[in-house]
């Protein structure tokens, strides 16, 4: 039941929406980004999922087997895997940049509350 | 950054009514709860379990040993055949840490990312040239800070955590965390950052260079944890890491360049192929892979030690200013605590 997953996926995505929305505090916001961020690692390792597959790695061929049975074989979609690998580390990095604006916000406005950020307020 | 504090002040103390408290929650909801439901009509039409794999996939699966000789393939997808998208994505983390490096630089010079403050120390010895004055905190606090200028100095006040006898009473250095502590960091920091460096130089690791270097920072951040900044100041300071990440971007560069200037291709392989399994199986992913390392190791340590060091550079009181209110708070880093006392 691979779909349990990708609902959670959406479920876990729309729970961060729900908190950028609702929340005025500029850490629980950057929290729902990254819940956001996460649900879509949590899709994409799902949908590269297989029943009854192995990983995409050509070495060790079981008995009777060669390389060559395997790269024809059941393997997880090694694509999507690589998109996870490359998200997570950029995430790390873009959630890094949103913490440090949040900071310096806050030391300009002495608050973390994005009700009190008036300066673009027309 | 200028903002008339006034503007600031009325926004906080404006009345919030019944309907302010509803209206978000409501939107909230209803716009979530659409979401949601657009999301799961989509991804019911998703491949599932059963489906045949993708042709993309299929084709990495294919070209993996005959064209890069390696028998990884998620790492082949990544150096390999979407090494021009790994390229852009590399440089979306170099652009994410400049970032960092600029917002969080502090305006006094430094030359490491935690623990030094010089600003204003001059002008306070030339005022108060014993430091007697003040309560007792006033006064424990400069002990302390005289203890780290010591430290920075080289002095022998206790130069590491581990100088401080056992069984000593309470309280502990900030600087250090307990023993226990520092002996379970000593034991995994050498396992760890040995699996650091095998998940990128032994070429059938998925991913290779990226989570290799995720764990290098993790050995720095651990250590910085267990031991404070002394331990890893040396090595994780501005004028260490920075060249050497630039060097990482600069090598991915040249990587890219070669491949185009000897097989017509950027990224293409220019290398011959060694034996599979082996440590220069892939060709040139190896070398992307290994760039890649230095990139990721040290842009995640610039960026997570910068945010670590910031220091409290509070918006100036109105009264601080003398009544210049639209002046840039963000220039003020020389005297962080009065801000941080009067915060609510």
């Amino acid at each position: 039941m691979i779909v349990a997953n990708y609902v959670a996926a959406a479920v876990l995505f729309s729970l961060g929406l729900l908190t950028v929305l609702t929340r005025r505090n500029l850490i629980k916001i950057i929290l729902g980004l990254s819940l956001m961020e996460a649900s879509t690692y949590l899709l994409m390792v799902s949908m590269a999922y297989r029943r009854g597959s192995t990983a995409p790695v050509l070495t060790s061929p079981p008995d009777g087997k060669s390389s060559s049975d395997l790269v024809h074989g059941n393997v997880a979609d090694p694509v999507l895997q690589n998109f996870c690998l490359t998200a997570i580390v950029i995430g790390v990095a873009v959630t890094a940049v949103f913490l440090s604006a949040a900071v310096r916000v806050a030391q300009h406005y002495r608050s973390v509350d994005a009700d009190d950020m008036t300066a673009l307020k027309g | 950054m200028a903002t008339d504090p006034a503007a600031v002040e009325h926004a906080r103390q404006e009345p919030r009514t019944a309907d302010d408290d509803l209206h978000r929650p409501i939107v909230g909801l209803a716009l979530a709860g659409a979401t949601v439901a657009v999301l799961v009509l989509g991804i019911l039409d998703l491949p599932r379990a059963a489906a045949a794999l993708p042709d993309i996939a299929r084709h990495a699966m294919e070209i993996a040993l005959p064209k890069w000789g390696q028998n990884e393939v998620v790492s082949e997808v990544v150096y390999g055949s979407r090494g021009w998208d790994t390229f852009g994505e590399t440089f979306l983390l170099l652009a994410a840490v400049v970032s960092v490096v600029t917002l969080t630089r502090s305006p006094e010079t430094r030359t490491e990312y935690v623990g030094e403050s010089m600003a204003g120390r001059e002008e306070q010895a030339e005022v108060d040239p014993k430091g007697g004055g003040g309560d007792s905190d006033e006064q424990e606090s400069r002990q302390a800070e005289e203890q780290e200028e010591e430290e920075e100095k080289g002095g022998d006040v206790a130069p590491n955590a581990d100088d401080v006898p056992l069984g000593m009473r309470a309280p502990e250095r900030a600087a250090g965390m307990s023993v226990v502590v520092r002996v379970g960091a000593r034991i995994a920091a050498v396992p760890l950052l040995v699996a650091g460096f095998y998940l990128c130089l032994w070429g059938y690791t998925p991913g290779g260079g990226f989570p290799a270097g995720a764990v290098i920072m993790g050995v720095a951040l651990v250590m910085y944890t267990a031991f404070g900044h002394q331990a890893v100041g040396r090595a994780v300071r501005p004028s260490v890491v920075e060249p050497i990440e630039m060097f990482g971007a600069m090598a991915i560069i040249a990587i890219g360049l070669f491949g185009l200037l000897f097989k017509d291709s950027m990224f293409a392989n220019f290398l011959t192929l060694a034996v599979p399994g082996t440590i220069r199986a892939g060709g040139t992913n190896q070398l992307f892979s290994g760039s890649e390392l230095i990139e990721v190791a040290t842009g995640l340590t610039i960026a997570t030690f910068s945010l670590l060091g910031m220091k409290h550079d509070w918006a100036p009181d109105e009264d601080d200013d003398g009544g210049d209110n639209g002046s840039d708070g963000s220039d003020n880093g020389s005297d962080g605590s009065d801000g941080r006392e009067e915060q609510s």
